[in-house]
């Protein structure tokens, strides 16, 4: 049961995570590698809301929140902007530059030291047993639960709402959508408001259960592959993606060798690239785009 | 932008007053300010500034102030390399410090000996090189010490149990943990407890319940983790959120006290070199005095390691006299004996074939309830 257990805690995660990177790519056609960064700084807002609403935790929370969702849309506005039209690889480059001054103002703004925003926050994060005999933290059971309803709310989004609609037309074509008179500039912006939103929400969860460092950003890179495997224009396909690679991690730490949990995602990416380059879910002709 | 953070950006871009300054005494630094491993060695480092500023504002060492060059390598041996370059060659340095990665030891090692200037440890790991017999130009004053550090740990957990011990073993996949614990693990043979296959966790883990699920698994009641504290502490709080009831002992890290307060766990043990701030003694509060007036974004029981690197090498210039050369420094370490005060359990002692200490002590805390309170007292081994 608790091995279950581990392969769900950590398939959220990487999920969580990985729908940032599809949400971006699949509207504009941009690889943001500065995802992983834009994760942690969630967190260290959270820190900061939670020492500047001390004693209000829903405030701080939410407060964090709007503040990442506002961070993903500042990105795009004063930065990613001015790469529209221009190659793709300029663009992806520019978020890796983004990424090494994030990560850089991070550690001058709120020091390298380990963090712990729950404490901040009051929090305390008791284990819960589960029938069967496993056992999950509470952030943990909650970082679980935001994934589902994030790929929940993501899919009526994507599919029924106006703006998701607007989003999806903008990444199928965006010359046409721009002609049915869709503000491209507000499309592109919204995914990135919201893939930062939902890299942060998984970086807070992470931070509330178990503290927050600058090593984080890694575990930011860590859920690339799995995007990859599912198919990077593909939601469904980060989830799955994110099931493949967290149950490969977790049986090759339980039953090969500890140390192989850190190659297995990038041989199943290796493998996939070769067997179908674009991924489990996605298509042929957005690999041909890259 | 507030002025710490300006001074920070500073520190973090190696930008340093008159570090040509001719009439001073040049230490120049390459560390690991940013990058995954800074938590380590920023506090360290500004430790050590605060200390030397508090030395210059006393007049300085033999009448000269010391000019201290910062230069940031974020754990990149490329850039530590740069910087050693830099600092040797355009700064004037008489003395480099490597508060980084063991993986930039090399080429900053190379570049201090074809300058022949001292090169100091500080808060990061000693290379073999400072063990007897010591190579002539290396030197360190860091606290923990591989192979040394096991062998303090076990005996305590030798001595404690009450029951036979199943030990299982906590590492972060590099090879200087990876490689104690492997020590570790054939010493707890030899002391007739039944060692677990060790537990290497890559860095960093997005969740550490899987290796911790292991350990519970394979029956430990006792776990030793010998890492960064990261690894250290979230392999333990893994391992309770699943219920697991063992003894834990791992390494007093700089967190370490901050973390003892934050996890109130009476069966985590953390071993050190360094007193915690919890003695009280009187260097420890001119230590939270000199931290609180720098306005420090560290808090001060995570000054000791740079504290200590900054008394050592004001013992060293003062020592080498002025004019100050680099052989003149090399000449001085290798025959120093700093009084600590308390930070450590005897002096800090080098000779001309031993560069880390003549004797490393080592004390036990665990939080006790109420408080953090001292397990095992001090208790030393010589090095030899």
């Amino acid at each position: 049961m608790q091995l279950f257990v581990n392969i769900i805690v950590l398939s959220s995660i990487y999920a969580l995570i990985a729908c940032g990177y599809v949400l971006i790519y699949r509207v504009s056609r941009v690889l943001n590698l500065a995802h992983g960064e834009l994760m942690m700084l969630g967190s260290y807002l959270l820190l900061t809301t939670a020492s500047s609403f001390s004693g209000h935790p829903a405030a701080a929370i939410a407060a964090a929140v709007v503040l990442s969702l506002t961070v993903g849309v500042l990105v795009y506005v004063f930065l990613m902007r001015k790469m529209t039209g221009e190659m793709a690889l300029a663009a992806v480059l520019t978020t890796v530059a983004l990424g090494i001054l994030l990560r850089g103002l991070m550690v001058l703004i709120w020091s390298a030291q380990q963090q712990y925003p729950g404490q901040a926050l009051g929090f305390s994060n008791p284990a819960i047993a589960l029938p069967g005999g496993g056992r999950i933290s509470t952030f943990a059971a909650l970082l679980v639960l935001a994934t589902a309803l994030t790929y929940a709310a993501l899919f009526f989004f994507l599919r029924f709402g106006r703006w998701g609609v607007r989003m999806r037309a903008a990444g199928q074509n965006p010359l046409l959508a721009a002609q049915r008179g869709i503000n491209l500039h507000a499309v592109y912006a919204l995914a990135w408001g919201l893939s930062t939103l939902t890299g942060s929400i998984a970086g807070m969860l992470i931070s509330l259960d178990s503290g927050l460092t600058n090593t984080m950003v890694i575990i930011g890179l860590k859920a690339f592959p799995a995007a990859l495997v599912g198919g990077l224009d593909s939601l469904a396909g980060a989830l799955v993606g994110a099931l493949i690679i967290g149950a490969a991690e977790v049986l090759s730490i339980q039953y090969i060798d500890p140390l192989l949990s850190d190659v297995v995602p990038f041989l199943i990416l290796i493998a996939m690239l070769v067997v179908r380059p674009w991924g489990l879910f996605g298509t042929r002709e957005e690999l041909d785009r890259v | 932008m507030r002025p710490s953070i300006v001074v920070a950006a500073a520190l973090a871009a190696g930008i340093s007053g008159s570090a040509s300054a001719q009439d001073a005494y040049v230490v120049g630094i390459t560390a690991a300010l940013t990058g995954p491993p800074a938590s380590t060695y920023a506090p360290a480092m500004d430790a050590l500034r605060i200390y030397l500023d508090g030395v210059n504002a006393r007049g300085g060492i033999n009448g000269k102030k010391v000019n201290l060059v910062i230069a940031d390598d974020s754990a990149e041996p490329s850039k530590a390399a740069a910087n050693a370059k830099k600092l040797l060659t355009q700064d004037n340095a008489v003395l480099l410090i490597n508060a980084s990665l063991s993986s930039t030891y090399a080429p900053v090692v190379a570049e201090a000996k074809n300058a022949g200037v001292p090169l100091l440890f500080a808060s990061s790991v000693c290379p073999r090189d400072v063990y007897p017999p010591a190579n002539e130009g290396q030197f360190c004053t860091t606290a923990f010490a591989s192979t040394y550090d096991s062998r303090a740990a076990l005996a305590f957990v030798k001595e404690t149990a009450k029951e036979q011990v199943k030990i299982g073993f906590s590492a972060m996949a590099i090879p200087l943990s990876r490689g104690e614990m492997e020590f570790a693990a054939k010493q707890a043979a030899l002391l007739a407890m039944a060692a677990l296959p060790i537990e290497v966790i890559p860095p960093p883990t997005a969740d550490y319940t899987p290796f911790a699920t292991k350990l519970k698994d394979a029956g430990a009641n006792w776990v030793f983790s010998w890492a960064p504290w990261v690894t250290q502490v979230r392999t333990f709080e893994a391992l309770r959120r699943l219920d697991w009831k063992g003894d834990f002992i791992t390494w007093a890290h700089l967190e370490a006290e901050g973390e003892l307060k934050r996890i109130k766990d009476p069966k985590l043990f953390v071993i050190g070199a360094n007193a915690l701030f919890e003695d009280n003694l009187p260097i420890q509060k001119e230590i939270a005095e000199a931290n609180k007036k720098a306005g420090s974004k560290y808090p001060p029981e995570q000054m000791t390691e740079g504290w200590i690197a900054g008394m050592v090498i004001e013992a060293a210039l003062k020592g080498a006299g002025w004019p100050a050369t680099a052989a003149k420094i090399q000449a001085s370490m290798s025959n120093l004996k700093v009084d600590l005060k308390g930070l450590r359990g005897g002096p800090i002692e080098w000779t001309k074939d031993n560069h880390f200490r003549t004797k490393q002590y080592y004390r036990i805390y665990k939080w006790d309830g109420s408080k953090i309170a001292v397990v095992k007292d001090w208790y030393s081994y010589d090095v030899k």
